[in-house]
């Protein structure tokens, strides 16, 4: 018990530092400054052509440069700002930021803000570390394996320049789910099942939702609106989709193939009937819920968009296509994976528990 | 017929298909889900009080998932009581957290979209952004606590002789089984929306230091870790109010 509390003190001292350190450090390329002051100069009240009303506000800062050449000199400018920030945004006293400086003009390009995620992974770790202890280690190392995987199949993408996009990430799904799946699992015969019924859900529901965006020409789909696209949209909106959807049904396979296997253990009577309405039972418990997390991540990130939209008095019908339309296009074609997912944890769970269970015998 | 209704309604023959009436309710759930959020999104468009219309409308969310998506009124209750507390905890975590990461919004990414749209609407971004982030973790901590009250009074039914500290115990295994697998669904979850972004950073050779300091990829990352955030806080939180709240 005493152990694990040093053990957590000293994780919090470590955080802390960090934290501290990422907020002082100036080691970058780009030139740091600090705001020394901030004052408020004056608002003015804006309209825009919808009778919106906004104020102007301006103030005058004063910089202290820490780095790079022009270290320790100050500056002074002014940063005009919509009272919404939206685009620009106000900036504080002690706040540190990455600046421009030419011919003895300096722009503020963006705040510090780099420490806070330091602040907030460093939150996690002890959080995790408190509550669930040593067992920690796998989510952790389940989530730096990931994202580093992520990382390089964005790469071999870029490499490949947007050509065969479907291709790599179905490959990369089956890439994540594998690592996923040895790592909390093990490799044993669960472990297959559960992979199997993984990859067999995502390609049927995908297969499905191709053939239906093939029967009905895509009618209604704006990939237009997808946001930040640098390469085929379209193939770029199944990519995300498949990715989005991966992590969920991974979920629903580890929990039915898991319970369906404790069942199987523990009745050597049981008929393949029965153990498709177990896994039916198990199912619809958790489809539901599961549906609701990724709809909920894919909504409210268009949020702010859609609100912006319809503030520009756009047309309800107009805003809901160029905003929120592709994010429940990719939640349906989810939500079709995820209840696929049922019938399929059922069948694998046949095939590589309950069949392999009679060989044995 | 356009792909968007072939789809809402191959879902619901496969809902009805796998889940029976139980299918039916979370298909509702999430067609009600969907219609508080463009409520949500035009009240304030309207020029509604965002903080008040958000207290009105994360306790309706949270009722629509946990309500329509379980059977028994007990776990419901329970899940509903922990879910709706540690939504609390985090919201002042994300006031706090957000005020420091300074990225209200949208980022310099989104340019082109904007072409036509008032850059001083009048409403305070801040504050939305402070919303989305809640909304976002609604999901993850209603099904934690869902998933982690069921299993705890599973427990209870089938051992009435459990001490306390015995029960403890074995809510931090169910827990951690939850945490394991939440955080593939909420990882992957946001990779998925992350991936054009995560694109545009490599594409336009974003410097590491850069990609951390940019105003959407904070805004995201932020929202992740709060969500695991969330599922992490279930674990005790409804460990504790199963244990405590008899009825």
């Amino acid at each position: 018990m005493k152990k694990k509390r040093l053990v957590f003190w000293l994780m919090a001292c470590l955080c802390l530092v960090a934290t501290i350190a990422t907020y002082f450090n100036t080691n970058y390329r780009s030139t740091i400054a600090v705001v020394t002051s901030a004052k408020q100069l004056s608002a003015q009240v804006t309209k825009d052509q919808y009778e919106n009303r906004d104020r102007i506000m301006t103030q005058r800062l004063t910089l202290r440069v820490l780095n790079h050449q022009h270290r320790d000199q100050t500056y002074v400018v002014k940063n005009n700002y919509a009272e919404s920030q939206l685009l620009d945004q106000t900036y504080r006293q002690h706040q540190r930021v990455f600046v421009q400086i030419r011919k003895k003009q300096l722009n503020i390009v963006n705040p510090k803000r780099d420490w806070v995620i330091v602040a907030i992974i460093s939150l996690l770790l002890l959080l995790m570390i408190t509550l669930i202890g040593r067992k920690s280690w796998r989510i952790l190392l389940s989530l730096l394996l990931n994202s580093s995987l992520f990382y390089l199949v964005i790469h071999f993408d870029i490499q490949k320049n947007g050509t065969k996009t479907i291709l790599i990430y179905s490959v990369a799904s089956i890439l994540f789910a594998s690592v996923t799946f040895i790592l909390y699992q093990g490799f044993h015969r669960k472990m297959v099942a559960m992979l199997t019924s993984t990859i067999m859900s995502l390609l049927v529901a995908f297969g499905l939702s191709y053939l239906i965006m093939q029967l009905t020409h895509e009618k209604g789909i704006t990939y237009m609106a997808v946001s930040y696209a640098t390469q085929n949209p379209r193939s770029l909106f199944l990519g995300q989709t498949l990715l989005g959807v991966l992590g969920a049904v991974m979920d629903e396979s580890t929990d039915i193939v898991a319970s369906l296997g404790e069942i199987i253990h523990h009745d050597s009577q049981l008929t393949g009937r029965q153990l498709w309405a177990s896994g039916r039972a198990i199912g619809q418990e958790i489809m539901g819920p599961l549906i609701n997390v990724l709809f909920l991540i894919f909504m409210a990130d268009a949020l702010p968009m859609t609100i912006l939209f319809l503030r520009n008095n756009n047309a309800i019908a107009y805003t809901f296509e160029y905003t929120l339309s592709l994010g429940v296009l990719q939640s349906l074609i989810s939500a079709i994976g995820i209840v696929l997912t049922v019938p399929m944890a059922a069948l694998a769970a046949d095939i590589f528990l309950m069949k392999k269970r009679g060989a044995d015998q | 017929m356009s792909t968007m209704v072939a789809l809402l309604l191959v879902l619901l023959g496969l809902m009805v298909g796998v889940g029976g009436w139980a299918g039916v309710r979370s298909y509702l759930s999430i067609v009600i889900n969907f219609l508080l959020i463009f409520f949500f999104a035009l009240l304030i468009s309207w020029g509604a009080n965002i903080w008040l219309t958000a207290a009105c409308f994360i306790p309706l969310k949270l009722l629509t998932i946990i309500y329509l998506g379980t059977h028994k009124t007990k776990i419901a209750d329970k899940s509903f009581l922990s879910s709706f507390s540690v939504t609390l905890i985090i919201t002042i975590l994300i006031l706090i957290l957000n005020y420091f990461a300074h990225a209200t919004g949208v980022g310099d990414q989104a340019g082109e979209d904007l072409i036509g749209l008032s850059d001083a609407p009048g409403l305070n971004f801040g504050a939305i952004g402070v919303i989305v982030a809640i909304f976002s973790t609604l999901g993850a901590i209603s099904e934690a606590a869902v998933a982690m009250s069921a299993g705890l009074l599973e427990l209870r039914q089938s051992n009435t002789q459990l001490s306390i500290s015995d029960y403890y115990q074995s809510g931090l295994n169910i827990g951690e089984d939850i945490l394991g697998t939440a955080v593939n669904t909420i990882l992957f979850g946001f990779f998925g929306s992350f991936l054009a972004l995560f694109i545009w950073y490599s594409r336009l050779h974003y410097t590491f230091a850069q990609i951390i300091n940019d105003k959407l990829f904070v805004q995201e990352f932020m929202i992740m870790i709060y969500s695991v955030i969330g599922v992490l806080l279930v674990i005790p939180l409804t460990t504790f109010i199963v244990s405590h709240i008899k009825k």
